[in-house]
């Protein structure tokens, strides 16, 4: 018997993945307009999803308030690109000061349990939108614009706002796999099974969720300031709007909630049903309600969740792998 | 065995990217290019909570494209001309994205009309994307500063013009309006906290006080609020016989009625709103409370000028609206019509009008005539920006078909505009 981490999938994987980054790159040279824009699109789903389920896939912590994040993002953005900093820079810090700001706020809202930590966490970004609507800068629910990025030439501006959503996703991709492989990231994945059991073989529960929580905070943030580089206009009500998470809860679920693969391909799917079907309106939301409901009694694991019991494949080798190989090869 | 084979390897590899990739083709694709037909994209809400704004709009495009229907003919050439209307469903996210698709569509030239939640998204997504954008009702300094222009310096927009009233033109009607009565100059202000609230406090309130009015300001409040008794007993107390408020409908609803239950309304003369009460509806979901509040009409149906596209006037416009409807006329058929009048207007100027940048340039030098009146950009406050006029305006008890009637009071803003009636005081 042995124990391994990867296997000729995720050999396969690393090298598939590798080859689409440097196709996606490419691409901002190449492709079209609308291309470019509905993949950046893509991109800030992505990391939304991805983000979610690293904090209620892989951490147990099912918040319903992840918009305060998303929002917050935007905002600072705005603010610190009113300062006079460059657009893109005011992203990266705006997304960093959210996620310090998130350690503060990680030391009494973890505290909570469950139920409690959703409702409560939906409580803050509430607390936080009127907040934002007190700055004069924002004009209360009417919202301001991030014209900084008219700087750019618009071919360019474009261009760079892909790239930087794509390298986003990419760092907090990678960044949240090696997190996963680490010792925090083992200790999550054992308070997310049996807290208790967890805290009995002496897994700090407390620390290790206090940094998935700030990482998805700053994942979910960089995510709120890129969507405001795309869309350049802000509401408050828009950017802290519970649809954020609504729509995070919809990709983690559907995708598959706790597998890494999951996340991404939620996304993909979302993305590709609102391409198809958000032109009709209210019955888009309806339908997308109803493949939740579904896939939450049928799958409950998720589309990639059901794929991985199916036929045991794993192309992201974030956990460990039992096989029999060495058995096989002593017989003769 | 070959994994090649395996479902799961041709789900991975190849189904996911090919959803992914169907999907941007289809939503890039749906219409190309052609140099002989102008593409319009018209976005305005239809639906969601601002839908009385653009309840008219289907019946007014209607007519916009019964009057293109043989296209244009500019500088010789003849062309096709489609307009792209969209519902932004009254959510400013919505408009954005839907701004990018018609961008990606290839539109020519954008138009967006009502509310800052409507056209400053879709003023965005334009000015990112480099297309001329034209656009109407909304104060234009929630439009120009909202947006994050600031006061003395260049212009940051080069694509986005807008033209209709503004804060100046506010003072000046509320300054007129309220001297058709004699009150004790005492004003209750009610803003809430959004851009058309904070813009005109800023812009009103100093200049209500140099012109010898006591203001009584309570403070900003939330969209939304549901209970004004604080604001209704500092009313009370302070005897203000004048009230002025900017709420959403149902703010005001709600605030007019419990002013109503605590008897503030039996001491006001002239109760005068803007942003609701521009439509039948709002005033009468009030009943007996509506009758004699005074608004401000950005177009009303005696305004004496003629579409320059399909050649009607106020009284033709609002009459066909109301036959065809049922409904009685409402001042948003002029509003949409001046900008399309507007759009056209700069079309027919433009060197070639196919290209962005030469729309443009037509825009910014643009003097013309609308049915809602003049849209000069060569003259305005800020580049970027041509103000219109704002008729003092009272809702009366209907004499004809209608329970209410919209009458005009004074006309400083525009003094073309006939004033047919006396501002009765409201609580006489």
């Amino acid at each position: 018997m042995k124990i391994k981490r990867s296997n000729a999938y995720s050999m396969a994987t690393v090298i598939g993945a590798s080859l689409l980054f440097v196709a996606l790159v490419s691409a901002a040279f190449v492709a079209s307009d609308n291309v470019l824009e509905r993949l950046t699109v893509l991109f800030v789903y992505v990391i939304l999803a991805a983000m979610w389920n690293t904090l209620a896939g892989f951490g147990g912590l099912v918040s319903i308030g992840q918009q305060l994040f998303f929002g917050l993002g935007a905002y600072a953005t705005i603010r610190l690109a009113d300062f006079g900093i460059p657009p893109f820079v005011a992203v990266l810090m705006a997304a960093l000061l959210v996620g310090l700001l998130s350690w503060p706020i990680s030391k009494f809202m973890l505290h909570l349990k469950a139920a409690e930590f959703g409702i409560g966490m939906w409580v803050l970004a509430s607390v936080g939108h009127l907040l934002v609507n007190l700055d004069p800068l924002i004009q209360g629910e009417t919202g301001t614009s991030l014209i900084s990025l008219n700087v750019y030439q618009i071919e360019t501006r474009r261009v760079l706002i892909y790239l930087a959503a794509l390298i986003s996703m990419v760092g907090l991709l990678i960044g949240l796999f090696y997190l996963l492989r680490s010792k925090a990231g083992i200790a999550m994945q054992a308070i997310r099974d049996n807290e208790e059991a967890a805290d009995s073989i002496g897994v700090d529960a407390q620390t290790v969720k206090k940094w998935f929580f700030i990482f998805a905070a700053f994942g979910t943030a960089l995510a709120g300031a890129l969507w405001l580089a795309q869309a350049s206009s802000f509401q408050p009500k828009t950017y802290f709007s519970v649809q954020w998470t609504a729509y995070m809860i919809f990709m983690v679920l559907v995708g598959g909630i706790g597998r890494f693969e999951g996340a991404i391909l939620g996304a993909l799917l979302f993305f590709a049903v609102e391409t198809w079907f958000a032109a009709t309106g209210v019955w888009y939301l309806v339908g997308l309600g109803a493949v939740a409901v579904l896939c939450s009694l049928f799958l409950p694991k998720g589309l990639w969740g059901a794929i991985e019991s199916r036929l045991g494949l794993r192309l992201i080798p974030v956990g460990y792998q039992v096989t029999d190989e060495t058995l096989k090869s002593h017989k003769p | 065995m070959n994994k090649r084979n395996t479902p799961k390897y041709w789900f991975s590899k190849w189904l996911v990217p090919a959803m992914t990739a169907g999907s941007l083709v289809l939503s890039g694709s749906l219409m190309a290019a052609d140099d002989d037909t102008i593409n319009i994209g018209f976005i305005s809400p239809r639906t969601g909570p601002l839908a009385s704004f653009g309840k008219t709009d289907g019946f007014v495009l209607e007519q916009a494209r019964k009057a293109l229907a043989d296209g244009m003919t500019i500088h010789g050439k003849h062309y096709k001309v489609n307009i792209l209307d969209r519902d932004s469903q009254s959510d400013p996210a919505r408009a954005g994205q839907l701004a990018k698709e018609l961008i990606n569509q290839g539109v020519d030239l954008m138009l967006a009309i009502s509310t800052p939640e409507v056209i400053n998204p879709v003023a965005d997504a334009s000015e990112a994307a480099g297309v001329p954008t034209l656009s109407t009702v909304m104060p234009w300094e929630a439009w120009y500063y909202g947006r994050g222009a600031k006061p003395g310096q260049p212009s940051p927009f080069k694509w986005t013009y807008h033209f209709g009233f503004g804060a100046g033109e506010f003072y000046k009607t509320y300054m007129s309006q309220w001297a058709l009565l004699e009150t004790n100059k005492k004003v209750g202000v009610m803003y809430p906290n959004d851009a058309d609230g904070n813009a005109i406090r800023g812009a009103l309130v100093p200049r209500f006080k140099e012109a010898g009015y006591t203001v009584i300001d309570p403070g900003a409040y939330e969209t939304g609020t549901t209970d004004f008794s604080s604001q209704i007993a500092q009313f009370k107390a302070e005897k203000v016989e004048i009230i002025n408020s900017f709420p959403i409908p149902p703010d005001f609803a709600a605030f007019w009625r419990q002013a109503a239950q605590q008897g503030l309304n039996r001491q006001v003369k002239i109760i005068q709103i803007a942003k609701t009460g521009l439509f039948p509806a709002d005033i009468e979901v009030l009943g007996s409370l509506g009758p004699k509040i005074a608004s401000a009409a950005y177009w009303h149906k005696s305004f004496p000028y003629t579409s320059t596209l399909t050649g009607q006037n106020g009284t033709q416009l609002a009459d066909l609206w109301e036959k065809e409807s049922g409904e009685q006329w409402t001042q948003q058929l002029g509003a949409t019509l001046s900008l399309l009048d507007a759009a056209t207007e700069a079309l027919k100027r433009a060197k070639s009008p196919t290209s962005r940048s030469d729309i443009r340039d037509a825009i910014a030098t643009l003097n013309v005539t609308t049915i809602g009146g003049k849209v000069d950009f060569t003259s305005g406050p800020v580049p970027n920006v041509s103000p219109g006029p704002i008729i003092g305006a009272q809702w009366v008890k209907g004499t004809g078909k209608h329970k209410l009637d919209y009458v005009i009071t004074e006309n400083v803003t525009d003094p073309n505009v006939p004033v047919t009636h006396k501002l009765l005081p409201y609580n006489r």
